[in-house]
């Protein structure tokens, strides 16, 4: 119990006659852990860090750190510090006072604060840059000296609103690095909000997917990826090829009017489903090896692979990502294994989703497939 | 076909500037007419006989001149730091307000009152300060002076306001502050330059303002302004032209304090920012090197 550090009880939250926000939230962050919060605009992803920060009060539930009950403790008394997206150092003040703000609020004294300002920038690496204007500085030295200027107070918890957005592709992929390491060195929880489900998934111990005010799942970066609850989730993270599906038993799914074996179970006899399966799992290979045949249509070449954009007889669209080079036009077979196949119910809620693994796995059906339970 | 447009462009230009001259010399011929026979010896405003600053003299001599331009110079200062403080506090509470139609109500209530007639607001203080009872005097000046003053720092400062991110508060607060920390060490410091305007226009409009003082003014005391009107009511004395010559010079005086504070102010801040950027840019290449 005294391992969760931020939780979250029934939230919801709601301004004036809008709809809700966020829909009866419920979740447990744990200590020194690496948070995502990852779904489109408006998914509500930026109010729950606002909850958390405390620069907005829940309009029904309950929120707690460090297992204290802090609905209605204003942001200046939480031990819990924001990394905002444009950054908000203060342009009056140079680097130096920009990170000393937050100890010069609480009174110390000022040798203390002096060793803790430049214990915190050595701590960025902005070492020499004391004296300069937050103005001038690069989007990158700007982001330092936010994330300093947080980190100063000893947060137990810091908060990252889309902070990565402002920067360039490369810068961003350094930061990304950056950031990981700085949580691993800090060992404090960080909550980082983004709708690039990339970075999501390279920076995370755990992932949270929301939608319209809701958690559509949480789970580690390879769960998410490899068994999104729904087709929301399946569509935000990476890229997939949906198609509609009946589940003809345990371990047999039926599409495109042919029956494969594939390792999901505690379907109804007979329900319709969707199936996933991810453009990398698939395998390009001659017509008549291939368990589904399709003609090329366009290719894209990306660096690392081709991506192949193919249609099967029945119209439907199949992006596949391969090494192999093939040409517009051919006409080549598809393979893929029975745990390529990931099928989904549908409308599942994560709720749901987890009942159901639970029930089948405990069933002992074909549980060997199925590595997160 | 550049060559043609940019001729075109230039005697379009040429003409505006000629027309743009004629305009000024207009405007500032009056003046001009008054300062050059400030210094005329003569007594007179149509034969100027020699230089003289025999007028000037009468004017630093006469003490009860001076005693009218201190009362006028401790009007405008003390009215328009008042003003600046209950117009910060004003543009805060317009800024501050609940819904956008208040605001926006509230701040066009605001200039509505920078626009009306001076006449009619000095008639209708007259009329509050005989209702209450108020002397007619030094009270009565500094307290219309406020009163119209406030609405233009207010003016000054809303864009300000309006132009500071409100992720800066949250930060403020974020980081341990309360309302009065992010006050004095965020809001006031973000909106100085407009605060800093508001004062300086204020100022310049309590030194100058004739018709609501005219009003409110009482037995024995006076600002410049109003010494001027009486004076020349009185008959022509080129005391007048000089006094009305050193009144200009301060304006003119205050007019150029003002542009370079706001202008150099910007100034500075753009070219530090330049330096300070260029220098990131060496000094992010040499990162990346290392």
């Amino acid at each position: 119990m005294d391992d969760i550090i931020v939780r979250f009880e029934n939230v919801t939250k709601q301004y004036d006659n809008d709809p809700p926000v966020l829909t009866d939230i419920s979740f447990e962050l744990e200590r020194g852990k690496f948070y995502t919060l990852l779904g489109p605009s408006g998914c509500g992803k930026t109010t729950i860090l606002r909850l958390i920060a405390g620069f907005t009060e829940p309009t029904m539930g309950k929120i707690y750190l460090s297992g204290q009950d802090v609905s209605s403790v204003p942001a200046s008394k939480r031990q819990v510090n924001t990394v905002f997206q444009d950054y908000a150092l203060f342009p009056h003040l140079n680097v130096y006072e920009n990170v000393a703000f937050g100890l010069r609020v609480k009174r110390m004294d000022r040798p203390t604060i002096d060793a803790k300002v430049r214990e915190a920038l050595r701590f960025v690496n902005l070492i020499g840059l004391e004296n300069r204007g937050v103005a001038g500085l690069s989007g990158g030295q700007q982001q330092r000296v936010a994330i300093a200027r947080a980190l100063v107070n000893e947060p137990q918890v810091l908060l990252l609103d889309e902070p990565l957005s402002a920067l360039d592709l490369k810068l961003r992929a350094e930061m990304q690095y950056e950031l990981r390491e700085l949580q691993q060195r800090l060992g404090i929880t960080f909550v980082f909000v983004t709708h690039d489900q990339e970075e999501a998934l390279a920076l995370s111990d755990e992932v949270f997917v929301l939608n319209n005010g809701v958690i559509q799942q949480r789970g580690t970066p390879i769960d998410i990826y490899d068994e999104p609850v729904n087709r929301f989730v399946a569509d935000f993270i990476g890229e997939s090829n949906i198609v509609p599906a009946v589940m003809v038993a345990d371990g047999l799914v039926e599409f495109l009017g042919r029956r494969f074996e594939c390792v999901d179970g505690g379907f109804r006899p007979d329900e319709p489903a969707e199936v996933v399966i991810r453009p990398e799992d698939l395998e390009v290979t001659t017509v008549e090896q291939g368990k589904v045949q399709v003609r090329v249509d366009s290719l894209l070449f990306r660096g690392v692979h081709y991506e192949i954009c193919c249609y099967d007889d029945d119209g439907n669209e199949w992006l596949v990502h391969s090494t192999k080079r093939v040409k517009v036009g051919d006409r080549i077979g598809l393979y893929f294994d029975p745990d390529d196949i990931h099928v989904m119910r549908i409308g599942e809620t994560e709720a749901e989703f987890d009942r159901r693994l639970e029930s089948y796995a405990t069933q002992g059906g074909v549980a060997d497939g199925v590595q997160i339970a | 076909m550049d060559a043609l447009e940019s001729r075109r462009g230039s005697r379009v230009l040429s003409a505006g500037n000629v027309y743009l001259a004629v305009v000024f010399l207009l405007l500032y011929a009056p003046i001009l007419y008054l300062i050059y026979y400030s210094f005329n010896s003569g007594g007179n405003m149509h034969t100027f006989e020699s230089f003289t600053l025999e007028w000037y003299g009468q004017v630093l001599q006469d003490t009860r001149l001076i005693i009218i331009v201190l009362n006028t110079v401790v009007i405008a200062l003390l009215s328009s730091a008042i003003a600046t403080v209950v117009g910060v506090a004003g543009a805060l509470a317009i800024h501050n307000a609940r819904s956008r139609r208040l605001r926006n109500t509230l701040f066009t209530l605001n200039n509505v009152m920078i626009v009306s007639p001076d006449v009619i607001i000095g008639a209708s203080f007259l009329m509050l300060f005989a209702m209450a009872g108020i002397t007619l005097g030094f009270t009565s000046v500094l307290l219309s002076h406020i009163a119209f003053s406030v609405p233009i720092v207010v003016l000054m400062v809303m864009p300000k306001l309006q132009e500071m991110s409100p992720t800066l508060i949250d930060a403020a607060h974020d980081l341990g502050a309360e309302s009065w920390d992010v006050l004095s060490r965020v809001i006031i410091p973000y909106i100085t330059p407009g605060i800093l305007a508001g004062f300086f226009m204020a100022l310049t409009y309590s030194l100058d303002d004739f018709a609501v003082t005219f009003f409110v003014t009482g037995q024995g005391f006076s600002t410049l302004s109003v010494e001027i009107y009486s004076m020349a009511k009185q008959g022509i004395s080129l005391t007048i032209n000089a006094l009305s010559t050193l009144v200009f010079l301060v304006t003119l005086g205050l007019v150029v304090v003002y542009y370079v504070i706001t202008t150099k102010g910007a100034e500075a801040a753009r070219r530090a920012s330049r330096v300070i950027s260029s220098a990131a840019r060496s000094n992010a290449g040499s990162e990346v090197k290392a």
